[in-house]
Order: C-alpha cells, then structure tokens, then sequence
C-alpha cells in the first residue's frame, strides 16, 4: 500500500530533526527513489570473470569500472581486498561493459553513473538490499537486431534525437550516451546462475512474479562517451550498439547498501553520493 | 524508542529478513568439470567453428583435420547442450564475420587472420592451462597447444 505523501513528509521531517542526518542538504526533499554511484573507468582487459571466470585474455574487451582490481580471476574475496575509483568510495563493487571502437580505436566514457533506483515496482518500500555478491549481466550480447536488444543510445544535451537500440548520430557539441536497466527481481536463493540472468527478472505490471518474488534495486547504468557525428565506424567489441550489456558484481558493503535501501529507496527520497538527502 | 518507531514508520523495520543466499560461490570439486571448463569448452567450439569457415576453399588440410578433431573432442567433454555465448564477438583467436568474409576473396588477409588465430589462440590456451583442473579438458588444452605450435612453425 502506497504510504499517503503528506503523511511520509511529515515523518520524515520529524526523522531529520530527531537523528539529524549528517551532511544532508537543506530544503525540500526530491521525490524519487534513487541513490547513486558514479565511477569513472578503471582499466581495459579482455577478461570476464563472470562469463569467462580464470580465463585471462578469452574475453572480448571490457571497460571496467569501480573495483580496481577485477580480472578474470576476481572473486568476492579478491573485490573485498581491493578498493574502487567510486563517488562514494565506500562502493568497491565491479561494474563493466564492452569495449566501444570507432575504425578499432577504442573510445572511454567520461561520463558513468551508476543509479539505483526504486521506479519499475508499486511498492518501493518493499524493496530490499541487493544480495551481497550478487553477479549478473544485463542487455543482449548476442542481439541479432531491435527485436532482441534492450539497449538504448541517445544524444547528451541532443533531446531531439530520437533514442534507438543501435547508436545514433548526435550533433556537434553533444555526447553519445547508452542507458541499461538491470532486472530488479531476484528469486532469493541464487547468486548467479548458468546463464548469469535467470535468477533475476524484470517485474511484471508493476510487481515481481512468484519465481522472482524479492524486489530489489533497479540498477540503470548511464555512459556518455566523447562522440558525436556519423555512427560510421562505430561498434562494441560484442558487435552492434544493440549488443550493449553490463556485468555487476556487487561488493557494497552490506550496511552502506542497507542504509540507503532504507533511507533514500524505501521512503522514495533522491540521495546524494553519500545516501544522505535534504 | 521514539527512533526504532520512527525507523518502523520509515519501512526500514517492516521488512521480513532476507533470505540466506545458498547457492556456494564456489564449490567445484578438485579435478571436476567445473564452470571455467564448460567457459573454456563453450568458447573453444565457438572459435574452431568461425576458424573452420576462414578455412573453407583452399585452406591447409591438415590444420581443418586438427580443427575437426578437437571440435570432437570438445563436443564429447561438454555436459550441458552447447550455447555460443561469443557469436559476433571480437574474441580473441577467433576470427570475426567480417574477416571471414574479406578472406573468401584475399589469400593474403586469409594469411594474416590464420596467424593472428594461431598466435592468439595459443595465448589463450596458454593462460587457460593455469586453472583448469579437470584432467579430460586438460588433454584437450594441450593437444590445441601441439597443433597450434607445429601449425605456426610450418608457416
């Protein structure tokens, strides 16, 4: 059941004043239901250690990000040992995605933002902490064309352009940008699975379905890279724009997930890098 | 009181306890055919295929028997029905559509990919030998390894 705004606001209020949250901005809350990471990539390999585990160099090229120390030999334990280039440092998780060419030279993003986010289910207040250690890829890799893609390419600062699952012709001045939703339902028992997908869904009208009952955040992940012009030339190193995918291994430590669970997902509230809010 | 109240109204005290992931990140047994076979196995068939269309018309005979006999060997290891999780992939040692397709008509870029193959395939296999602990794939690996050194060396 939906909790009544004025209702919420008013807690919330009482909640500020009574714990005085540390560092939170003055003025009326934003309400959305989000907190955020962003980090800027780490280093290129072509390791996958989620698809291609111990097989350093098998892999088609791989931007990461985050956690400083992933390869194809990272476990839970080696990304719990190693800190990450994340705003906020507490989040040393592993985040990465193909590598983008254009005529086989590779381009980074200078521009990524990891959003977790209660949108995409009617009760966010059910919505709980991503499962430590949870692994899992999103979007297609091997789309063959739109029917078979999620991904999603547009213009930074370009609104006009109409978005497409393949990449678009941004104007001069404005950025190629990609957008992936991650699936937000988790069956509550598997923290990876053969195909590294199917122990998550997406939600269905708005609820998670009974296989994958534990709704979770949505992690929507937001590139901008330094390109603009034709889309000649243009392609991941899994093919086509429509063959974008992300890979996440989540290391949040588990109280500085809960907490923004609680505080910014739950009570529907925009959070800052910190998971603090006004 | 008055927070564990407010922290109830707030949801974060509603909330039933999650369940206790089971599933063992990981458990394979020493000398079992574990996820990083089957990785290695899934990738390895995908690769002599693509490598197997570079070679149609023309290409040595030799190097498509041993292509073929590991594809067999590779297809008896596998436990699970086989998947291509790489198709138009850049993966290294396994040449793209696109290379297959500018060879059909070029020997000398057909040369060039069928290096760049054998070159990087032996790295891969090189770099796989470290972790795979299970004895039948492990045979394969080096078998793959013998074919590839003598293959580079007759060139």
């Amino acid at each position: 059941m939906r909790k009544p705004l004025f209702h919420l606001a008013t807690i919330l209020a009482l909640a500020a004043g009574v714990l005085s949250v540390p560092g939170a901005a003055q003025g009326a809350p934003v309400r959305v239901a989000e907190f955020l990471a962003e980090c800027p990539i780490s280093h290129r390999l072509p390791d996958d250690p989620i698809v291609l585990p111990n097989l350093p160099g098998a892999s088609h090229s791989h931007d990461f990000f985050g956690n400083r120390s992933t390869n194809a030999r990272t476990t839970q334990q080696s990304l719990e040992g190693s800190t990450g280039n994340c705003n906020p440092a507490a989040d040393i998780s592993s985040y990465w995605v193909p590598t983008l060419y254009r005529d086989n030279t590779a381009i980074a993003p200078t521009g990524v933002t990891f959003y977790y986010l209660g949108e995409g289910v009617n009760n966010p207040a059910a919505i709980q902490p991503m499962p430590y250690g949870l692994k899992v890829v999103a979007g297609n890799a091997k789309a063959t064309g739109d029917g078979d893609s999620n991904a999603r390419w547009s213009c930074l600062h370009a609104g006009h352009v109409n978005p497409s699952k393949n990449f678009v012709e941004c104007p001069s001045g404005t950025m190629l940008e990609t957008y992936l939703d991650f699936p937000q339902c988790w069956n509550g028992r598997d923290l990876d699975s053969s195909d590294h997908k199917s122990h998550l869904s997406y939600p269905v009208a708005g609820g998670c379905p009974s296989s994958h009952p534990v709704p979770v955040p949505k992690l929507r992940m937001v590139l901008r890279y330094p390109v603009n012009g034709t889309t000649s030339g243009l392609r991941l190193a899994s093919g086509t724009g429509q063959t974008m995918h992300g890979d996440f291994f989540n290391v949040w430590p588990r109280a500085e997930m809960e907490r923004r669970v609680r505080n910014c997902i739950n009570v529907v509230i925009k959070c800052d890098h910190n998971g603090n809010h006004g | 009181m008055i927070l564990c109240l407010l922290a109830g109204l707030l949801a974060g005290c509603q909330q039933a306890p999650l369940p206790t992931p089971d599933t063992p990140v990981s458990s394979e047994a020493q000398g079992a055919f574990g996820q990083t076979e089957r990785a290695f196995v899934e990738l390895s068939i995908g690769t002599n295929e693509q490598v197997l269309k570079l070679l149609e018309n023309g290409g040595p005979a030799e190097m498509v028997a041993h292509r073929r006999e590991e594809l067999e060997r590779l297809r008896a290891v596998l436990d699970v029905p086989y998947v291509n999780n790489h198709v138009g992939h850049d993966m290294p040692g396994m040449p793209t559509d696109a290379e297959i397709q500018l060879a059909a008509t070029d020997p000398q870029a057909r040369d060039q990919f069928v290096r760049a193959h054998l070159t990087e395939s032996l790295k891969v296999l090189e770099n796989a030998r470290v972790d795979l602990k299970h004895p039948p794939t492990v045979e394969i690996v080096e078998l793959m390894e013998r074919h590839r050194t003598a293959e580079l060396a007759a060139r």
